[in-house]
């Protein structure tokens, strides 16, 4: 156990995590919320650290199990920027109980302390752990609200879709120790052959369940749908940035997909990702659903840079992910907003809202154009970024592909403007009013998508000093 | 500094706009247009200190804006670009008066409006890629809310396709820039250092790219086949929108081809010539036809620019100075009196609400104000010598006659077609017994409207009788574009 210190923050988030918990028996019912407000406060505090940390090389560094570098500092900031945002979302959602305040802070605060480490996570063992960690904690959490059947319904696909990832990566895992004689990544010398191909596709298919890639994405609406909005939100984005970063750090930087003939596979999990995400989403009538596809699609282009498996490309995945937190985060607090006053997700909840709250509406247009790559929005300077990854190392096919995507995504993104542009309000609907922290979240997405778009070069700096891998 | 100054002053317009309640109607209209004027204003302003003998571009303006791309904020007018944004800002304006008879959400209406007018201004300014493109993508978002919201009966389906429309174009212009891009030892998105690399680019490549770029051009354009969300767009768009339609978002798809693909891509741009010229002569022919058979005022008016973008296609395929001067002179020309046209038939709309051809009869009579100008703008917009229309149509003639004649012979009798289609509006509405449907509802044009014909009609006349003016600005760059 060498260098444990260097995981120091995500182990602070644990233990934070496990005095709510405690905290939880002992605060009575009628002061739980504070309980909400001490785990944002500790996700704030953690983050507030991991940056103060920044300037310190004694903050980075290998261990024996984890490597602390940039890289990992930068999604572990991203990771708890996420963390922060979705708990204040939690703030105002009428439909948790106060009862389990505690509980619900706690395993928020796990789920990303497991993140983090799977983000500087070296060795399988531990990245097992690390993400078991994380299933574990978000099962219950998408089953949150107990007298709600969607809820159930999704965390039962969720618990029964997760397990059986599980396995299929374990079985993999075993696999790669077969071939290479350890579980480390980067000290085991794997000898390329069908054992370790085939251990390798597993633990790709393991991964893509987290990411919510094709072909392992079909628990994914259900269980967006079914749980607490701010947990969706959670789930759409931390856990998929994290499994971004791992994918990148296994398949570009440790065991490069092209020297395993995996790049092909790598493009069409891509295509095969962005696709069904988007041409399934034409189709929802349910706001959650449709971000739900919406989220699949996105992490298809994310795989874009994936394949072009460069320096570019994994800046590419680094810069992206950090946008894509920023807007989808914007459009689950506008959905939240909007569906808790209309009592339902539907997509007929929008009408006519720039007509009830014109700022809400626009915030939700920010969002939704960005995420469609419309300029001058941070998801245009993401995707510019993704695919001139492709397009430098030859993936002409992908990259167009990619771009006739994100044309169709505009269709149904435009789904939801249409509503709250176009159609009249309903009969005697109010203009939406939602909670300060739920203005607080929207606000700080809107602003990273209209300042990453006109200004991204902070951030395209930051990426690329943090993106060196081992 | 006059350029940002141009192009941002109808953002931060815009942006005030949202402060406004929406109730206090006058406040924001009143923002609106002295966010447009500062833009009308500072362009107008410019044209004292435009030097007409300079080829290349004037008033430069670069900062680094995204160092790691070498992407820049780089700015700066030509003479190809100069006529352009004088016709924005004066367009915008004159619509701008046209929206005064808006009167539902006008604070949207009018932050959407001011929104686009960036956009636009902001696509004939940029001389960097990556700039250029935001600019080109801004401009559809406001008009996808501005058709959808405030349009006719189909409106949102009208919307949606124009969205779509043109942005799986702008989708493969962006992957052609990224070819560049990466194709350019320097790296760099800078149009001028482009134009500079394009030439020694193998012409296969040249080719590839610049199909790539046309295919988002000529939808803009809207070059035949991609013309057919304009007829819909058109006419379901609210009257000032369709006349920013046809005034300013249709030259964006012409100058891009001569700005991009010309200046950049001289081979491709000279491996499709064959084929453009064929285009043009189908847009000329084609879109007159097409005009000739509607019944629909508007939709008539729309397809009639369909037939007048390709005018300016046949002079830029002559390859010529002639040809050149006459596409750029025809962009502006057509902007203007199209723009008339839709105000216009808006005027009509207004009053009867319907816009059918038949519905009409003898309103020469009872309308002589209105028949005066629709009957100078028909005649301007047909070709006839003394109105700014035929000295642009006129150019594009010559200047693609030495290369192409047959195509040329072909095309003049485009010139018969859009005569035909005119004068049966003009007798089937104005000539003829009145319809006594409409006794007591045709008043005479109100002063409103007129304030937004008048101008227009004023600049048709103008340039018809002294087009040495407009032509004088453009003529050291079309020179020196062609001599490259």
């Amino acid at each position: 156990m060498q260098n444990l210190s260097l995981l120091s923050p995500a182990l602070a988030l644990s233990g934070l995590a496990v005095l709510a918990l405690l905290a939880d028996m002992l605060v009575p019912p009628s002061r739980a919320r504070n309980l909400y407000h001490f785990g944002w406060a500790s996700a704030a505090g953690t983050l507030a650290w991991l940056v103060a940390g920044l300037a310190d090389p004694a903050s980075r560094g290998a261990g024996s199990l984890w490597v602390v570098d940039a890289y990992a500092q930068f999604f572990g900031m991203t990771i708890l920027l996420a963390l922060v945002l979705c708990l204040l979302m939690g703030l105002d959602y009428k439909a948790l109980p106060e009862r389990h305040a505690g509980t619900f802070t706690a395993l928020m605060l796990l789920a990303s302390s497991g993140l983090m480490i799977l983000v500087s996570a070296t060795d399988l063992l531990l990245i097992f752990v690390a993400l078991e960690l994380v299933s574990l904690s978000s099962f219950v959490l998408v089953g949150f609200e107990r007298g709600n059947p969607k809820s159930n319904e999704g965390a039962m696909k969720y618990f029964l879709f997760g397990a059986f990832s599980s396995a299929i990566m374990v079985y993999g895992i075993s696999l790669y120790y077969g071939a290479a004689g350890t579980t480390h990544l980067i000290r085991g010398a794997a000898a390329p052959g069908p054992m370790l191909m085939l251990g390798l596709i597993l633990i790709l298919l393991g991964f893509g369940f987290k990411a919510s890639l094709a072909p392992m994405h079909f628990w994914v609406p259900d269980a967006y749908e079914g749980a607490p909005t701010p947990v969706t939100t959670f789930l759409s984005v931390a856990p998929k940035i994290a499994t971004f970063a791992l994918l990148v750090r296994v398949f570009v930087s440790v065991l490069p997909a092209a020297q395993f003939d995996l790049q092909a596979l790598v493009v069409l999990m891509a295509l095969t990702t962005m696709t069904i995400g988007n041409f399934t989403a034409f189709f929802q009538n349910d706001a959650k659903r449709l971000l739900a596809y919406s989220s699949i699609a996105q992490a298809g282009y994310l795989l874009i840079g994936l394949a072009a498996g460069t320096g570019r490309g994994v800046e590419a995945v680094m810069m992206y992910s950090f946008v894509y937190l920023a807007m989808n985060v914007g459009a689950f607090a506008v959905v939240q907003a909007v569906g808790q006053e209309a009592g339902s997700y539907d997509l007929s909840s929008f009408d006519g809202l720039a007509q009830r709250s014109l700022g809400l509406a626009l915030a939700m247009t920010f969002c939704l154009l960005s995420l469609a790559g419309i300029p001058p929005l941070a998801g245009f300077m993401g995707k510019l970024y993704i695919f001139s990854s492709a397009v430098e190392t030859g993936h002409w096919w992908l990259a167009a592909a990619g771009l006739v995507n994100s044309v169709a995504s505009a269709y149904f993104y435009f789904r939801i403007a249409h509503r709250m542009f176009f159609r009249a309000p309903r009969e005697g609907a109010a203009p939406v009013v939602a909670g300060p922290y739920i203005y607080g979240a929207v606000a700080v997405a809107v602003v990273g998508v209209l300042l990453f778009g006109v200004h991204p070069e902070p951030l395209i700096a930051g990426v690329r000093a943090s993106a060196g891998l081992p | 500094m006059m350029l940002s100054l141009i192009t941002w002053a109808p953002l931060v317009g815009a942006l005030l706009v949202l402060l406004i309640p929406k109730e206090n109607v006058k406040a924001i209209q009143g923002v609106g247009f002295l966010a447009s004027g500062v833009s009308l204003l500072a362009s107008l302003l410019l044209i004292l200190s435009f030097d007409r003998a300079t080829a290349g571009f004037q008033f430069p303006e670069q900062w680094s804006w995204i160092p790691s791309f070498n992407v820049s904020y780089h700015l700066g007018v030509d003479g190809l670009s100069f006529p352009l944004v004088l016709l924005t800002t004066f367009m915008s304006f004159i619509a701008l008066i046209g929206s005064m008879g808006i009167k539902e959400r006008v604070k949207e209406y009018f932050f959407w409006f001011l929104v686009l007018e960036t956009g636009m201004l902001g696509v004939f300014v940029a001389l960097d890629l990556i700039l250029f493109y935001v600019f080109w993508e801004i401009t559809l978002v406001p008009m996808y809310f501005l058709i959808g919201v405030w349009g006719g009966p189909k409106k949102e389906f009208a919307a949606i396709k124009f969205f779509l429309y043109t942005l799986s174009g702008s989708v493969f212009m962006l992957l052609a820039i990224l070819a560049m891009y990466f194709h350019n030892p320097a790296r760099t998105f800078d149009m001028i250092e482009m134009m500079k690399a394009g030439a020694t680019w193998s012409p296969r490549f040249q080719e590839l790219v610049f199909l790539g770029l046309y295919f988002g051009l000529a939808i803009k354009i809207p070059a035949f086949p991609f013309h057919t969300w304009l007829p819909l767009a058109h006419v379901e768009a609210p009257t000032p929108i369709s006349v920013i339609l046809a005034a300013v978002l249709l030259k964006m798809g012409v100058y891009g081809l001569l700005r991009l693909c010309y200046q950049m891509l001289p081979a491709g741009f000279a491996w499709f010539l064959p084929a453009l010229v064929v285009i043009a002569v189908i847009n000329i022919v084609y879109g007159a036809l097409c005009a000739m058979a509607q019944t629909d005022m508007k939709k008539m008016v729309a397809y009639s620019s369909v037939n007048h973008m390709g005018y300016c296609l046949l002079g830029i395929a002559g390859m010529t100075a002639a040809g050149f001067s006459g596409a750029v002179l025809q962009m502006i020309n057509h902007g203007i009196i199209t723009g008339a046209l839709f105000l216009l038939v808006g005027v009509i709309y207004d009053r009867a609400h319907t816009r059918d051809l038949s519905a009409f009869g003898g309103l020469a009579a009872r309308l002589p104000v209105y028949f005066g100008l629709m009957a100078l703008t028909c005649f301007a917009s047909l070709g006839l010598p003394g109105l700014s229309g035929f000295v642009g149509e006129f150019l594009c003639f010559l200047g693609a006659f030495p290369l192409w004649k047959w195509q040329t012979t072909i095309s003049v009798l485009g010139i018969i077609a859009t005569a035909a289609f005119f004068l049966r509006m003009i007798q089937k509405v104005f000539l003829g017994a009145f319809n006594e449907k409409w006794e007591g509802h045709m008043p005479d044009m109100t002063p409103r409207e007129l304030l937004s014909v008048v101008p227009l009609a004023v600049l048709t006349v103008l340039f018809g009788v002294y087009p040495k003016w407009p032509l004088d600005l453009m003529n050291a760059t079309v020179v020196a574009l062609l001599r490259k």
